[in-house]
């Protein structure tokens, strides 16, 4: 079972598809939950979840942007995908009936 | 120009971490556009995980038991008493040693406290990878102070009474001792202890381990001083006191020189099996350097 940065973290990296590496997921978690995203969070729990096989990562090709320095590409593996289906269809599961899930929050 | 500064200053910081982790983790620090303070406290955060981390391995643990507390302890025998017989033979003090047995005596341990100190320095390099600051540091304090509580102990540095209100230097020779004391950290002995501890650990962060002939060549050294340094002190210690001290039996001369020797121990049992499995196995953070395979 997923922890729910675990979640974001995959979900971030699966919507950004191959443009997915260290910095441009920390902007898809800070701009879906409105929350700040620590950097040895987020690269400690990639260590976690790669050692779990749910993602993969590789150095990426530096860019001027980043003062020549390189990027740690991330992709989510099949394995990745299914323990996040997972994780939602357990957080659905347990949300059911719930005022807070019936009453559902607008995405913008 | 403030901003400049701030930059080198979180190179510097980042060096904690390893350094393929420390150029992405910089990078993105830069590309984001943070200040200089928030992505301190980001580095900090990670360094600070990283660190936490390594101590979740054991062989952090056993670098700082093994080596940093117990070998210390009598490694820091060892150069309390290199310390005292180099004052001794600075001094002329009279035995009844002759001078080339004085001289064998004193090179012999001066070697030993390199070969030991360096291979301690060397193995805690190489069970503690990036917390080796830690260790390093642990391992030298407990050398020095271990010795300055061998000073006080013995009476070469005087604690004032506070009943007696007796004078802390009440006498030269009191304090021509204190002074050899207050200057542990920069006599020749400490100086041969720390830099070879020193250059070991670096060499044992950088390398893990060594090849197995190495290995043999730094355990043979290491046990061709323990068995020379019980050997010489064997005639030193009486020739010295030689009414009141016949001195100890080998076996318990020999016990400090082969606790300091274990570390040497550690090197031989992994430079054997590095013969069959070059690779190295120790958790470093997993950074692939290639493109993952299309299945995944």
């Amino acid at each position: 079972m997923l922890g729910e940065f675990e979640y974001l973290l995959i979900s971030a990296a699966a919507r950004l598809g191959e443009d997915a590496y260290g910095a441009a997921i920390r902007r898809e978690i800070e701009g879906v939950t409105k929350c700040r995203c620590a950097v040895g969070a987020l690269y400690t729990t990639l260590d976690r979840l790669e050692a779990k096989g749910l993602v993969t990562t590789w150095m990426g090709d530096p860019t001027p942007q980043r003062g020549g320095r390189p990027k740690r590409m991330v992709r989510v593996t099949a394995k990745g995908i299914q323990e996040a289906k997972g994780f939602f269809r357990a957080v659905s599961r347990a949300s059911r009936g719930l005022s807070w899930a019936i009453d559902p929050v607008k995405v913008p | 120009m403030m901003m400049r500064s701030g930059w080198l200053f979180l190179s510097v910081l980042a060096r904690a971490l390893e350094p393929a982790e420390r150029d992405v983790v910089l990078g993105d620090l830069a590309e984001s556009g943070e200040g200089v303070g928030p992505a301190t406290r980001h580095l900090l955060g990670l360094i600070v995980r990283r660190q936490v981390g390594l101590w979740l391995a054991w062989r952090p643990w056993l670098a700082l038991l093994g080596v940093s507390c117990l070998a210390a302890v009598s490694l820091s025998r060892i150069v309390f008493r290199l310390n005292v017989d180099l004052h001794k033979y600075a001094a002329g003090y009279a035995t009844s040693l002759t001078p080339p047995q004085e001289v064998a005596f004193l090179v012999l341990l001066a070697g030993a406290v390199t070969v030991w100190s360096w291979t301690c320095g060397f193995v805690l390099g190489a069970l503690s990878g990036r917390a080796v600051w830690l260790t390093w540091s642990v391992f030298y304090f407990v050398v020095l102070d271990s010795a300055w509580a061998r000073f006080v102990r013995m009476g070469h540095i005087f604690l004032p009474n506070p009943h007696t209100h007796e004078a802390l230097l009440d006498s030269w020779p009191g304090t021509l001792r204190l002074l050899m004391a207050t200057t542990l950290p920069l006599s020749i002995a400490a100086l041969l202890f720390a830099f070879p501890a020193l250059a070991g650990a670096f060499g044992g962060v950088r390398r893990r381990r060594l090849t197995v002939h190495y290995a043999y060549l730094m355990a043979s050294v290491n046990m061709a001083l323990a068995l020379f340094t019980t050997w010489s002190t064997g005639w030193y210690d009486p020739a010295h006191l030689p009414a009141r001290w016949p001195g100890v039996p080998w076996s318990t001369r020999l016990l400090p020189f082969l606790w300091v020797s274990l570390p040497a121990a550690y090197l031989l049992a992994c430079g054997i099996p590095a013969a069959r499995r070059p690779k190295d196995d120790y958790p470093l953070p997993p950074m692939v350097p290639d493109r993952p395979s299309p299945e995944n």
